[in-house]
């Protein structure tokens, strides 16, 4: 019983995180861009979807809200970096350093019709609140059976295969091959008489679309939105994405966004795993980092026996 | 038609490294036209392609492609009607994408990007049709990453896709330079073949002189942001590797070479 319950705790929050990571690809690994606005449209999305569940509204047009969002802020990135020529790293500082007075403001507004955004710095769900647990049709599920939490399960499985299911597709797309060439050599998109920069536009928009989304799913696991839950997601996105596509290397008939969730979840695992020895929770970030490192490293490994010793360096 | 009035290019403007490249240079090259352009490192032939295709910018002057003013247009937008080969094989494919995804995008030029199926398989066939006249084995590498193709079979990719829809003018940035010297044989065939066949108005600059005499039916030296040698038609004909060779060489003792 005791392993069944330490399995939903890592499964839970590596599907919430493997959203992210999904994000990561299109970024980080098709577009090349390391994008820190993922810190703070984590936490917009959970934002907004908390207004606007609060208000009554329902809660699926609350996460599309909250996807919009982050591809909004993920798409001013975009422009900071096409149209300014800001380097990618500072583009994402900016703005995501823009999003924590956002996201103070969105709250008192939303919230209490307070511009000012010092009335109020987090929302707890109440319990008339309808939150995706509550809607159909994830309200028919049970909420936990012995102990287990089935629904928070279900609820985060159908919404991550959906999610992956639209980027597999989207890559299968003229727009979506196009985005993948923009990342892979954009003087051919140049030479095809288009403008490369729109599609790094539009895929860091997607990005934090997807961010936006684990942010929402994260509310359930938390039971409610506070500013402090952003922090580290950049390590985690990076990490999940890096350990999954490193570890799956060799494996041919996995996508690799099913390799991108699969890396969610093992890194999730040895989280927990570390918990679970008895690591006290001050060193939680310390081993986030050490296990990136390590994911970093071996990965480095992998890609270079793959190549033969030739091509980009870093992952 | 191109065009180049008063061209004037500035390097590093303002910096103490300021070199003036261009001044009110003029260049034009007429409607069906095949030029092959020779001349030293650092003689202008590079930044004249890049100026025509707006990868740099120009201090003064104007670029007219047929009877348009293009001096303001963004380099994307004028690749509309011009198509462009690099030195660099990596440049002209997608080396993580499949051939049969590298020709899809390519066939797909000018038309819009949406969210249809990005890979026609009823066109496969048709892509094999044209891999095959290139005689290189890739009608049957349709499924296999361009990057793990040869520097000849991906430049020859490149060829093929950037005149695989109906263009005006072809640039040819020393495509051949990078290869070896049989597939740079079979890659100068091909783009003969191709330029007569669609009758499109050709820039090649080149290092191999014997190609500069040997293709084309016009033979332009730059040298020092001018042309010294212009050669048309008969004129051209009968100018042999040797000419140009001597002229080089009294260019290379006057610049201390």
């Amino acid at each position: 019983m005791e392993i069944l319950t330490t399995m939903d705790v890592f499964l839970q929050s590596g599907l919430v995180f493997s959203l992210i990571a999904m994000g990561y690809y299109i970024s980080y690994t098709i577009l090349d861009f390391p994008d820190l606005t993922v810190e703070g449209t984590f936490l917009t999305g959970a934002v907004v979807y908390g207004i606007m569940v609060e208000n009554g509204i329902n809660a699926w047009l609350g996460l599309l809200a909250a996807f919009l969002s982050g591809c909004f802020f993920g798409a001013i990135t975009g422009i900071l970096h096409v149209k300014c020529r800001i380097r990618p790293l500072l583009c994402g500082i900016l703005v995501s350093t823009a999003l924590i007075s956002i996201n103070l403001v969105l709250v008192g507004a939303g919230l209490m019709g307070s511009w000012m955004g010092d009335s109020i710095s987090s929302i707890n769900f109440g319990r008339e609140a309808l939150t995706l647990g509550k809607v159909f049709p994830f309200n028919l599920i049970p909420a936990k059976i012995e102990g287990i939490g089935v629904r928070n399960l279900v609820i985060f499985l159908v919404i991550v295969v959906f999610f992956q299911l639209m980027i597999d597709i989207f890559l299968k797309t003229k727009r979506g091959m196009l985005l993948f060439a923009s990342g892979d050599n954009d003087r051919f998109v140049t030479t095809l008489s288009l403008d490369a920069g729109n599609n790094k536009i539009l895929g860091l928009a997607i990005g934090n679309g997807y961010a936006a989304v684990a942010g929402v799913l994260y509310t359930l696991i938390s039971g409610n939105v506070n500013q402090g839950m952003g922090i580290g997601t950049i390590v985690i996105g990076l990490a999940s994405l890096i350990i999954g596509l490193s570890v799956f290397n060799r494996v041919t008939f996995l996508k690799p966004t099913s390799k991108v969730i699969l890396g969610a979840v093992i890194y999730q695992m040895c989280l927990t795993i570390a918990q679970k020895l008895g690591v006290p929770s001050a060193y939680n970030k310390l081993i986030m980092a050490i296990i990136f490192t390590i994911a970093l490293i071996v990965g480095q490994r992998m890609k270079r026996q793959k190549h033969g010793g030739k091509g980009k360096s870093g992952l | 038609m191109i065009e180049l009035r008063n061209i004037t290019k500035i390097y590093n403007p303002g910096d103490l490294t300021e070199t003036c490249l261009f001044k009110n240079f003029n260049f034009t090259v007429n409607d069906r036209e095949f030029v092959s352009i020779v001349g030293s490192n650092g003689s202008g032939k590079t930044s004249l392609l890049n100026i025509i295709c707006g990868s740099i910018p120009v201090e003064g002057g104007s670029i007219v492609l047929s009877g348009e003013d293009i001096t303001k247009k963004p380099e994307h937008k004028r690749y509309a009607n011009i198509g462009r080969v690099y030195q660099n094989p990596a440049m002209g494919t997608c080396a993580n994408m499949t051939v049969l995804e590298n020709m899809s995008l390519a066939d797909n030029k000018g038309k819009f990007f949406g969210l249809s199926f990005g890979v026609n398989r009823r066109r496969a066939d048709f892509y094999r049709t044209l891999l095959e006249q290139l005689g290189l084995g890739l009608e049957d590498k349709l499924n296999v990453k361009v990057g793990s193709l040869s520097g000849g079979q991906r430049q020859a990719m490149a060829l093929l896709m950037t005149t695989m829809t109906p263009i005006e003018f072809l640039i040819l940035d020393e495509h051949t330079a990078a290869l070896d010297p049989k597939t740079a044989e079979i890659i100068m065939e091909l783009t003969d073949k191709i330029v007569r066949q669609n009758n499109i108005t050709t820039m090649m600059v080149t290092h191999n002189l014997r190609y500069a005499v040997e293709y084309g039916d016009r033979l332009v030296m730059m040298h020092a942001g001018q042309t010294i040698i212009d050669k048309w038609g008969n004129e051209k004909r009968q100018t042999s590797i040797d000419d140009i060779m001597t002229v080089f060489n009294r260019i290379s003792v006057e610049c201390g070479n």
